[in-house]
């Protein structure tokens, strides 16, 4: 058994050997399909980065009236942080708010000087309040206008974010959208073109499994040869475009800020998606890159050979 | 060794049938020739031996086993029993004349050493000691119908099929290729040759089995062709 192996592992290289042009226009389209859903990969990736982003940074700021102090600050701000929805309520103190003011304005003349006469500080508490998710907002901000210290409250700037939030989050969610939508029709063009060279490919060789079948070769022996020539291709095709794709994306990162194939995510996402995701699982990229190169290899190789066995 | 028996053939979408009522024997060592116009059933008859056809109705012995009973997994372990030659040769293109002869032995699992022991043998007997490492497209048709037979050979089958091997050979290749199926037979392998040439069925002098319309018209033990 192993020598019959052996055998068809030579065979095989000796098809490639003898018809390097089919060879390379038959790893070219791996190369290709590969290479497009990678781009598309790591293109959603990155707006899962963009939207994970916008999310860390969108929060709710409550401010309280300058007379609630410290204790009773503190205590509204656990009872904010209980709320399911609440990740986290960020506090900052009368002091920490004058201080973070006095440092924004400082070249404004006027304001500093105007904030010295007064000399008192004018500013209450602020509380920011983190969602798990950011779609919780508009409850959480209807919660904290219902709960008992509402009238601690001087104002909470939710109204004013409102449109931008619920804007951002159905922008983001129709590009993924459409980002889904094109990655898979353009994999699939890029499998189907796959899918017809190695026919051509089977195609030239059909007289000659014909012959091999006459001599007594078995369907074994006859298709074996076509299966390394589809793992030596997907081999082949996964190591150029995994090259490729991490060219590209640096090229991108170097290059733009709004890369044309990768519609919504800045190329700052995709830099962080390179250096986080790409690096930390190089081992499982290359080796999925592998498989699914040998993927479309093989089963190409099978569903197009199989045609030619029945005889 | 091989026996037809009540065979016929009908090939699908069409409704006349190819062979009719076939009864008839071969034996061990015999060289047939089977003669016929074109179109009279020839080569159904033959692909039935190799398993590539099978009758519609009737068996297809060789010794005791059907062959149109075979399963597709025992197909190839029969093919490697039964050497065959075309008209058309058959060869591997990307192969050269050694590893065309070669594939045979690879495909029937036999070693490297009986791999490099046999085939330099065999390709010597045909006569093409000096032109092993020649491609197809090398060869004089003459030439590539001796690699053909070299690679029938190669396994030592008992019965070598030959389909019109001379059918696109000039008459000197013809006669090379005669002489070695005459010289075949003689060391024990039989053969079943297929032609419509005259003067090769004739100088030949063996068993004639003539063929009109799918039907057997004549069996002369020491025939002459008639047609
Ligand atoms: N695969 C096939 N399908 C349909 N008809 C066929 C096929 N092979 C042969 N025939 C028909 O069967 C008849 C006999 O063909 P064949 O056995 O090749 O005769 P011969 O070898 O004597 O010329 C012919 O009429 C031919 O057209
Ligand atoms: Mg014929």
């Amino acid at each position: 058994m192993w020598l019959q192996i052996k055998r068809t592992i030579k065979f095989a290289i000796n098809n490639i050997a003898h018809n390097y042009w089919l060879a390379i226009a038959t790893i070219g389209s791996i190369a290709i399909a590969l290479f497009i859903i990678n781009v598309q990969i790591a293109n959603l990736m990155a707006n899962n980065l963009l939207l994970e982003d916008i999310q860390n940074k969108v929060n709710i700021s409550v401010y309280l009236k300058p007379e609630v102090n410290d204790e009773a600050g503190r205590e509204i701000a656990r009872k904010i942080e209980s709320y399911p929805e609440v990740e986290k309520v960020n506090y900052v103190s009368k002091e920490e708010a004058f201080e973070k003011f006095k440092k924004d304005t400082a070249n404004n003349q006027v304001l500093q000087e105007a904030l010295d006469e007064v000399g008192d500080n004018p500013l209450g508490i602020t509380l920011n309040v983190k969602a798990r998710n950011s779609e919780d907002y508009p409850k959480i901000n209807e919660k904290i206008k219902q709960d008992t210290f509402q009238d601690k409250i001087e104002s909470i700037n939710y109204e004013e974010y409102k449109g931008i939030i619920s804007n951002l989050n159905e922008e983001i969610r129709s590009s993924q959208k459409i980002t889904i939508i094109l990655a898979v029709i353009l994999s699939l063009i890029a499998v189907l073109i796959t899918f017809s060279t190695i026919t051509i490919t089977i195609y030239t060789h059909r007289k000659e499994i014909e012959i091999m079948k006459l001599v007594g070769g078995s369907n074994f022996f006859v298709s074996a040869p076509f299966v390394w020539e589809g793992i030596i291709y997907g081999v082949i095709a996964a190591v150029i475009s995994t090259a490729a794709s991490y060219g590209y994306l640096q090229y991108i990162i170097k290059n733009s800020s709004d890369g044309s194939l990768l519609s919504l995510s800045s190329a700052r996402f995709i830099k962080q998606f390179l250096e986080t995701y790409l690096i930390r699982n190089w081992a499982i990229i290359i080796l999925s890159q592998l498989l699914a190169g040998i993927f479309l290899g093989v089963t190409s190789s099978l569903i197009s050979i199989r045609k030619y066995l029945k005889i | 060794m091989i026996k037809y028996h009540k065979v016929s053939k009908v090939y699908s979408r069409q409704d006349k049938a190819v062979l009719k009522d076939i009864n008839l024997e071969i034996q061990e060592r015999e060289f047939v020739t089977l003669v016929g116009y074109s179109g009279a059933g020839k080569s159904t008859l033959l692909k039935m031996i190799y398993a590539e056809e099978r009758p519609t109705s009737g068996d297809v012995y060789f010794y005791k086993t059907k062959i149109n009973k075979l399963s597709r997994r025992k197909l190839p372990k029969h093919r490697q029993q039964i050497g065959t030659v075309f008209q058309d040769y058959k060869l591997l293109p990307q192969k050269n004349v050694w590893q065309n002869v070669a594939f045979a032995m690879e495909v029937a699992g036999k070693s490297e050493e009986e791999i490099a022991e046999d085939v330099p043998q065999i390709i010597d007997i045909v006569g093409l000691k000096n032109k092993s490492h020649k491609y197809p497209e090398e060869l004089s048709g003459g030439e590539q119908q001796k690699v053909a037979l070299a690679r029938a050979l190669v396994n030592r089958p008992k019965i070598l099929v030959a389909d019109e091997p001379t059918g696109n050979l000039d008459p000197i290749s013809t006669w090379e290729i005669m002489q070695l199926l005459l010289k075949i037979n003689e060391y024990g392998t039989t053969v079943v040759l297929a032609t419509h040439d005259k003067d090769v069925v004739n100088r030949i002098a063996r068993r004639v089995i003539s063929m009109d319309k799918g039907k057997i018209i004549k069996d002369d033990a020491h025939g002459r062709y008639c047609i």
